[in-house]
């Protein structure tokens, strides 16, 4: 074992960075393992806000917030962790500006919160359009202040797994090359999502799945992992994300037609729908022909520079950067692409997974507070408010608790296995296979879902795992082989697409993000008000099923 | 060989060619690689280098995340000046036959290929405290400081800082002297002496003035010239400048040497070079530079300084002072209003001989930052 910690969090975005700041505060020697410096990580991305029942903007409380989450979900989110989420997001978010993050204001010098898709108040606590890189920065500035040391550079790849309970992670070592054997008595996943299973996509380079892929490898289910969000306004051509916080503001969207056509898919909310409903309006009218050169056109320029500069400027500079357009004079060409991932690892409502000393928050968790839906601004809330609660059991489980041990073989074992791939010398490069699983998820698992379309991806999947067999990774070296760790990626993306099929074909309804409109158009709360398991034994899945907890709401039509 | 790599509707596809500064530290040596990849119309740098380790060499070594200009991951030089791989279309400069030379950042280790040690960067950061450090007036646990957005503006270019290092690659101070704090953690540390809840702030500009500090800063203006976020770290620099002398912090040799210029320009409007390597250096240090100032003397190259020669448009001088110190208190705003302030200056008098009275002196366009004011629980009376 090359060291040993109270709690080890493996991933150093909001939910990672939030579980070691309490895990510490709680008295436990906690670090951090990740493959990013921990501002790289991709909650930096985040533009829009934050959500909590603060009241700065207008009235408001936790029980309003919670229906609007329970309603967004398509009612598939766990009622229990939402009204926990709902009631602790105010003093999270009031910590987190204590702690010295720069939000914007209200004209009464309070947290500035704007409307937000589905929400009933304008509850999103924002710092202009990037708030995500202002609680990255206020967390990193924590964690120096606490001296938590960082395995910076270091890549997750297997969770040591000793009697019956997670004793660590084994990574891999950028910089310096090397496998190493890092021991804890609890292990914190939050490496967020697996965008990268799509090529239109707003997620980055490095949001690969790795932790979900670990867990499911350590016999951990993952839950509701067929679905996943498609933002409604990514930039085309890249995939860049155009915050739903330019909505918030007021802007429009039109198709080729000058329509605002959500007055046919949600005359009440308009562009303030849930995702999901504006995601499929959206491709609708692209399918249908009026489109505007695959995309519908999201107008700014009623808003005004001065808004738009003093409220959106980064998303000013993603368009003029990316797209070459000023949103001041042009209309923005937006499409909707794959976002978040409402599935991942099944959690209680303190992150704990069902193997001891095993937890998970954030993206890759699956609480399940977002359900089949995830309203926006409420990723990031889940982040700090459920990293939180994983880092004070976790460390609390670890004070209580003595022993780690990392048996030899788990670690030569692993030596092995990426010695097998490293020597390979003839084969495929894994590139193709990652761009050739990034279109077909696009094309056949994606914001409409047909039977066979799902079933061919399956058979494609297994096509390119197989293919995986014999990847060649060209980089031997030691030294920053990022040939290497791209290859490991994509067999946790592939394993994880495997997953998301099963689920897709079993959950024979339409709700929330999975949208079956060729079959079976409605939802079906009779048969499936229930969140989808699936487990692996390395070859084959198994799929199983688990009920919703309910607390005070009980499923109603769905419009906006 | 043109591939769609990207998965993209057909699209039109260029030819995008790049020298790459390979480096291998097993055996530390350097070599310039030529590459050509066939890429879709609209990729940035970053696209071409993905290209080129799919499908060329896959040991080429750079970091990536995000490819939206927020992770800060892709910091490299591109002919010779920092840029974020992932901002910089490639484009005009494919069709303009240009073959851009890559190489990793400046003043900082390299590992591989392009790719950089951040460790000396992320020492400095370290070195600045940078958490806030809360004072008595400290809300309650469930509430929130309750402040003004234009008191914050105050820090909002500094809290745009992506940690990419652009800056530092680029940083002269640093070439010479790679103790210097550097444009990056000086601006994080703006971002906290600036920040109205920080309780830190005499401690903060004390520290930051010492030796490799504000003061080391040879205002070259690269870091400002090569930010990608717009961060302008000089622009902090020049800041905490003037807060520290603002705030009594004025001992270091440059902080002495920036006053006499001021106290110069204000009471004659000429820079009495006589005195200033005495008011700057101290009587000691100068005496033993006797030698060579007498040498200076006697070819004309410096004044005698007595009796003080006063310049014939001093008021104008003394005017542009006023003006500076309205502008920010102590002149905060700093280098920044040397040039606005001069514009603004003239704009003013001509304001002022069409009879427009002195109102609206100083920039309105500045005013919204101006740090340092006393603190307001509530907003404006007016």
């Amino acid at each position: 074992m090359d060291a040993k910690h109270d709690v080890l969090v493996i991933g150093a975005g909001c939910a990672g960075m939030r579980a070691a700041i309490e895990a510490h505060d709680a008295g436990a020697d906690v670090a951090i393992v990740s493959k990013l410096h921990p501002t790289r990580s991709h909650s930096g991305a985040a533009e829009g806000g934050i959500n909590a029942a603060l009241g700065n903007a207008s009235e408001d409380d936790p029980e309003a917030h919670a229906f609007d989450t329970v309603k967004g979900s398509d009612y598939l989110g766990d009622q229990d962790a939402i009204e926990i989420l709902c009631n602790e997001a105010p003093g999270d978010v009031y910590q987190l500006e204590q702690w010295g993050a720069v939000f914007s204001r209200t004209e009464d010098g309070r947290i500035a919160q704007r409307p937000f898709g589905a929400a009933g108040a304008p509850r999103t606590a924002y710092a202009a359009d990037i708030t995500g890189h202002v609680l990255i920065q206020v967390l990193y500035e924590q964690l120096v202040k606490r001296d938590i040391k960082v395995y910076e550079e270091f890549f997750g790849w297997r969770l040591v797994v000793d009697d019956d309970r997670c004793q660590g992670v084994i990574a891999w070592d950028l910089l310096h090359g090397g496998l190493k054997a890092l021991g804890a008595k609890t292990t914190i996943l939050a490496t967020g999502g697996a965008g990268r299973l799509y090529v239109g996509t707003t997620n980055a380079y490095s949001c690969t799945g790795d932790a979900m892929a670990m867990a499911l490898r350590a016999g951990v289910a993952l839950k509701d992992m067929e679905m996943m969000q498609f933002h409604p306004t990514t930039l085309s051509p890249t995939g860049v994300l155009i915050t739903e916080g330019c909505r918030g503001e007021g802007a429009y969207l039109f198709n080729s037609e000058g329509e605002r056509f959500l007055e046919r898919y949600a005359p009440n909310a308009m562009e303030l729908a849930s995702r999901d409903v504006i995601s499929r309006a959206e491709q609708t009218e692209i399918d249908e022909g009026r489109g505007v050169e695959g995309n519908v056109l999201l107008d700014l320029r009623h808003l005004g520079a001065e808004k738009i500069i003093d409220r959106l400027p980064g998303t000013r500079e993603l368009s003029m950067v990316f797209a070459g357009i000023d949103p001041i004079h042009e209309p923005i060409p937006v499409r909707p692409g794959a976002h978040y991932h409402m599935g991942g690892v099944d959690t209680d409502v303190w992150g704990l997974t069902e193997l001891e000393g095993l937890y998970a928050a954030g993206e890759v968790a699956c609480v399940s507070v977002h359900g089949a839906n995830r309203l926006g601004g409420n990723a990031l809330m889940e982040t700090i408010t459920f990293g939180k609660r994983a880092g004070r059991h976790a460390a609390e489980w670890a004070l209580a608790n003595t022993t780690v041990a990392v048996p030899p073989s788990q670690l030569s074992d692993a030596e092995r296995d990426l010695k097998e791939l490293l020597d390979r010398g003839n084969g495929e490069r894994p590139w193709r296979i990652r761009d050739e699983l990034a279109r077909t998820m696009h094309e056949n698992f994606g914001v409409f879902r047909r039977e066979e379309q799902m079933l061919r991806q399956g058979e494609i999947v297994q096509g390119l795992r197989e293919r995986y067999e014999n990847v060649v990774v060209e980089d031997k070296g030691d030294v920053f082989n990022s040939d290497l760790t791209q290859a490991l990626e994509l067999e946790f993306l592939l394993e994880l697409a495997a997953c998301m099929v099963v689920c897709g074909v079993a959950r024979k309804e339409s709700r929330g993000a999975h949208a079956r409109p060729y079959d079976f158009p409605n939802r079906d709360d009779e048969n499936f008000l229930k969140h989808t398991l699936v487990s692996s034994d390395g070859e084959t899945t198994t799929l199983d099923w688990k009920p919703v907890t309910m607390t005070k709401w009980q499923p109603q039509e769905r419009t906006y | 060989m043109a591939v769609d790599a990207t998965a993209h509707a057909p699209e039109r596809t260029m030819d995008v060619a790049l020298k790459i500064w390979r480096f291998d530290s097993s055996t530390g040596e350097r070599e310039l690689a030529d590459y050509e990849v066939a890429a879709p119309e609209w990729v940035t740098l970053l696209d071409v280098l993905d290209l080129i380790k799919d499908q060329v060499d896959g040991s080429l070594a750079y970091r990536k995340s995000c490819r939206m200009m927020i992770c800060g991951s892709c910091g490299m030089r591109m002919d010779g000046g920092a840029v974020l791989a992932c901002k910089v279309r490639m484009y005009d400069i494919a069709k303009a036959g240009h073959v851009p030379v890559i190489s990793a950042m400046g003043n900082l280790p390299i590992v591989k290929d392009l790719v950089v040690d951040m460790e000396p960067f992320w020492a400095k950061f370290k070195a600045m405290k940078p958490w806030l450090q809360p004072g008595y007036d400290q809300p309650e646990p469930n509430q929130e400081h309750v402040i003004s957005q234009e008191r914050m503006n105050v820090i909002h270019k500094e809290s745009l800082c992506i940690n990419c290092g652009c800056c530092v690659s680029e940083c002269n101070s640093m070439e010479s002297d790679p103790e210097f704090l550097g444009p990056q953690a000086l601006a994080k540390g703006m971002r906290f002496v600036g920040d109205p809840r920080d309780a830190a702030k005499v401690e903060r500009l004390d520290a930051y003035s010492s030796e490799h500090g504000i003061w080391d800063c040879t205002r070259c203006y690269f870091c400002n010239e090569r930010c990608p976020k717009g961060v302008d770290p000089r622009d902090a620099i020049a800041k905490l400048g003037a807060e520290a002398m603002a705030a009594g912090i004025d001992e270091d040799m440059g902080a002495k040497h920036a006053n006499w210029f001021v106290t110069s320009a204000k009471t004659t409007g000429w820079l009495r070079e006589t005195e200033l390597v005495p008011k700057t250096q101290g009587v000691v240090s100068s005496i033993k530079q006797m030698k060579f100032a007498m040498g200076l003397a006697v070819k004309g190259k410096v004044p005698p300084p007595i009796p003080p020669h006063v310049a014939e448009g001093v008021k104008e001088s003394r005017a542009l002072f006023d003006l500076v110190k309205q502008q920010g208190r102590g002149g905060a705003l700093g280098i920044v209003q040397g040039e606005r302030a001069l514009s603004r200056l003239e704009h003013e008098v001509g304001h002022a001989s069409g009879g427009g009275g002195d109102q609206g002196v100083g920039s309105r366009d500045q005013a919204d930052i101006t740090p340092g004011e006393e603190p307001t629980r509530k907003r404006g009376g007016e």
